[in-house]
């Protein structure tokens, strides 16, 4: 679907205005409901859209940029902010994303395409590998997680990486007030920078940097989470001016994303107050795999585009549907089961409000 | 009867010093050891406690559920040996462990570094290094366990009554002083801690109840009980667990009523007196009902002032001490009951609306209801009701005071009860905002959408084969410019929502 710019954008119909608008008010639901992330949703979904990747995630960091500076207000209004630890953070975060815009705009302007062009097809599926990688380490790591925790009856994450650095003492240690933790320096540093790297790379940052602050740094979760949208709206702000100053943010891609993430997000958030935090990581890597699965599929195709493998074009279509289909179906079902969830509680609240002003109030 | 609490590190000379001040003053000498044994006894996983907070481990909702037990089990001990006879007790946090309690000496005893570390060397065994080693990660772990527990900082000089050094003084001088301290009336049992005492034992029982039945042993709850009332709010997703505890609480002894509501979250309102009818209370329980919250009621007692000028002017006794003026309180005490009937009809109108929460009554006065309120009920909301009335004039500048003040020490907002609806309800400030957020909102997606070539053009120059200043302009404009569209059309949905009473 090439645009006014040759293949760089793509042509604005009402029904993409549309899609990307719902891609927007599904992420923002299951951001606002995980805590983090939403571009896991958002990045593949305008990649299957037709939008370059390098675009997708361009505009989806840029989009992040102000819905984390709203988020981290309210969490700093909560006191979950350690901006300590987020400014530590940052100094090496800049370095991984200023390092993946230079990897992307290489690749990029590499060879293949999704037309049949010379450029896109290695960016797409460099963001599609990372985007796979990462992201089912992260799904099967937090479904062990919860496996685990049900079986020795202990709820909460592991603590084995905070064990082991905690033994480790690698100097200098800094003390983080608000988190009220010790951490080293040289542990900040890695994973600041693999949080810039990833958040540059496939625009999901806080899938990183939330559980590194609080699997290998032993911060509250949520601190953890005010925290990585404070770190997440610097990360935001200059990943959006190193993308913009390279011409890759499509402005109207991110209009539309705010259009319905900024809804979605009070939805969201509404439902993990009313759902068990079991039933919300079971949600998330349950979601998060899907989403996997469906980048997965749409791998042979770039593979196919630089001649990696020997495919007939024509089942490109039938990829990419696939594809698609099953995103809608991860951020659909999520989105309805969230929902579910939310309304199941809000019914059971009110049944039980009414029991509690008829029968229970006990007089002397 | 009288507790004194000390407050001290480890190895230091603070348990001869408790003992030796329990002995002259014949009360019952109770260290944090002892109860600690007889908590795991219980079947408080205490020793866990302190492995997960040593090892800085996440506090879980089961971990916070634990630790409140604990919490739970210490008052009531305290308490319960405090209303047979005085009490010294000692511990790594000895002046947190009955927060709320008017007229408990609270006491931090610090001993020469030198003189701890000689004594870890010959208890521990251990060389001077590793000896200093093991003293300062003590010390790390004893400020690690003050914040997770209590929220405080354990050195914070504001928290104790006085502070004991032996470097330069003896354990029995320093018994021989704080005996001297402890005539003092500001130290000496009211009625009203009494009666604190007394609600306190309650509240403890009550939620030790809780943690010991099979089908409520994880409910995570916010109890309080005052005068045999006791009140309970536990989270809407416990909310199946959560129906047995009416019958809990009827099998628990001096339960005379309960109140039990689900809640999200808490808020909390702040008054001299109470009335159910005024309109910042239909605002407040609009707000409770949208936020799904609890409204906890704290009552500054109107007496206050008189409480003040009979402790400055104790009157003494045959031996030329201060009593306390303990009698002049019970005089005082039908009228502070009859000031409770706003409270009680501001009660039962939450009850009615199933939004109650705990209420209680501070005596300290304002700088006393500041350190009553706890740090562990997180609040969404506080709200400052009618307080001042007899003030004139000044009422309005003592309570925005007051305002700047709890918004010092707690993180969530705290305004006037008259600013509730402009703040959180949808009115004609909320009009003109979605009004606004509306247009502008509207006016963008027309701009960007109907020039889309020259605005991409304009955002794009850096693969179009732009210039320099070109490439910057673009990334200075996106990045000034997105940061403004969220903020409108964010705006636009929070005025939304809050409009159709969904927030």
């Amino acid at each position: 679907m090439p645009g006014p710019f040759g293949n760089l954008f793509i042509e604005m119909s009402w029904m993409v205005a549309f899609q990307v608008s719902i891609l927007g008010f599904i992420g923002g639901i299951l951001s606002g409901f995980i805590g983090s992330g939403g571009a896991f949703f958002m990045t593949p979904g305008m990649m299957n859209l037709g939008v370059q990747g390098p675009v997708a995630v361009a505009s989806n960091i840029t989009h992040k940029f102000g819905k984390a500076m709203v988020g981290s207000k309210k969490h700093g209004e909560m006191g979950n902010v350690d901006k300590k630890l987020s400014f530590f953070m940052l100094i090496t975060a800049f370095a991984g994303i200023r390092l993946a815009v230079v990897v992307m705009k290489l690749l990029f302007e590499g060879g293949g395409d999704s037309h049949s062009t010379d450029r896109g097809a290695g960016a797409n599926l460099y963001i599609s590998l990372v985007f796979a990688l990462v992201l089912s380490l992260v799904a099967i790591s937090m479904l062990s997680d919860i496996i685990k925790s049900k079986s020795s009856n202990e709820s909460g994450p592991s603590t084995k990486i905070v064990d082991f650095l905690s033994r480790l003492r690698l100097y200098p240690l800094i003390y983080f007030p608000v988190a009220d933790v010790k951490v080293s320096l040289w542990v900040i540093m890695v994973c600041g920078l693999a949080t810039g790297y990833l958040a540059g790379t496939i625009g999901v940052g806080g899938f990183i940097g939330v559980p590194a602050m609080i699997y290998v740094f032993g911060v509250p979760a949520a601190v953890a989470a005010g925290s990585e949208l404070y770190l997440a709206m610097y990360m935001g702000a200059f990943g959006a001016l190193n993308y913009a100053f390279e011409g890759m943010v499509d402005i109207r891609l991110t209009l539309l994303l705010y259009a319905g993430s900024l809804l979605g997000i009070y939805i969201g958030a509404y439902g993990t107050k009313v759902v068990k935090e079991i039933v919300i990581r079971m949600v998330t890597s349950v979601i998060i795999l899907i989403c996997v699965i469906s980048r997965a599929i749409a791998i042979p195709i770039y593979l196919q585009q630089l001649g990696y493998i020997d495919l007939d074009p024509a089942y490109n279509d039938y990829l990419n549907s696939a594809s698609k289909g099953l995103l809608y179906v991860a951020g659909i079902s999520g989105g309805l089961m969230i929902m579910f969830f939310v309304s199941k509680a809000y019914f059971q609240r009110r049944k039980i409000e009414a029991s509690l002003s008829r029968g229970l109030v006990k007089t002397a | 009867m009288q507790i004194i609490c000390i407050s001290r590190g480890s190895y230091g000379f603070s348990s001869t010093l408790s003992e030796q001040l329990a002995e002259k003053l014949g009360y019952a000498c109770v260290s944090r050891e002892s109860l600690t044994d007889k908590a795991t006894d219980y079947g408080i996983p205490v020793g866990k406690i302190e492995i997960d907070i040593l090892k800085n481990k996440p506090i879980t909702e089961e971990r916070s559920i634990n630790i409140d037990l604990f919490k739970s089990f210490v008052t009531s001990e305290l308490c319960s040996m405090a209303q047979k006879k005085g009490v010294v007790y000692h511990g790594r946090a000895g002046h947190l462990v009955l927060p709320g309690l008017p007229n408990v000496l609270r006491v931090r005893a610090i001993d020469d570094p030198e003189n701890r570390i000689k004594t870890a060397m010959s208890k521990l065994n251990l060389d001077r290094k590793k000896a200093k080693q093991y003293i300062e990660q003590t010390d790390d772990d004893i400020r690690r366990w003050v914040r997770i527990l209590y929220k405080e900082d354990w050195e914070n000089p504001s928290l104790y009554d006085l502070t004991v050094n032996a470097y330069h003084m003896s354990a029995q001088s320093v018994s021989h002083f704080l005996l001297q301290v402890a005539k003092l009336p500001e130290f000496q049992p009211t009625p009203s801690s009494n009666q604190t005492i007394s609600d306190l034992i309650l509240a403890s029982k009550c939620r030790l109840a809780i943690g010991n039945h099979d089908q409520t042993r994880q409910a995570k709850v916010t109890l309080k009980a005052e005068k045999g009332h006791v009140s309970v709010s536990y989270l809407p997703r416990q909310a199946m667990e959560a129906k047995a505890i009416p019958q809990i609480l009827e099998s628990v002894p001096g339960v005379s009523s309960f109140v039990c509501t689900v809640a999200s979250t808490n808020i909390l309102l702040l008054g001299e007196t109470f009335d159910s009818k005024a309109e910042h209370m239909n605002h407040l329980i609009d707000i409770a009902e949208k936020w799904n919250a609890a409204v906890e009621i704290v009552q500054l007692s109107s007496d206050v002032q008189k409480e003040d000028e009979i402790q400055a002017s104790a009157p003494m006794d045959s031996t030329g001490e201060p009593d306390g003026g303990i009698l002049e309180e019970n005089e005082e005490a039908p009228k502070a009951l009859a000031s409770d009937q706003g409270l009680t009809e501001t009660m039962n109108r939450l009850i009615e609306v199933g939004r109650a929460g705990c209420s209680h009554t501070s005596h300290g006065g304002v700088g006393g209801l500041v350190k009553d309120i706890s740090k562990n009920v997180e609040y969404s909301l506080i709200v400052v009701g009618d307080m001042f009335s007899a003030k004139g004039v000044a009422k309005q500048r003592l309570k925005r005071d007051l305002v700047s003040m709890m918004t010092d020490k707690f993180s969530c907002p705290v305004l006037s009860a008259e600013d509730l609806k402009s703040r959180y309800l949808f009115g004609k400030k909320q009009m003109i905002g979605l009004v606004t957020s509306a247009f502008f909102s509207a006016m963008i997606y027309l701009v960007i959408f109907g020039f889309q070539k020259p605005i991409i053009k304009f955002v794009s120059a850096g693969q179009l084969g732009g210039t320099m200043s070109q490439k910057i302009a673009s990334a200075v404009v996106v990045a000034i410019c997105v940061p403004v569209i969220a903020l409108v059309i964010g705006g636009f949905y929070h005025n939304f929502l809050k409009m159709i009473r969904l927030e």
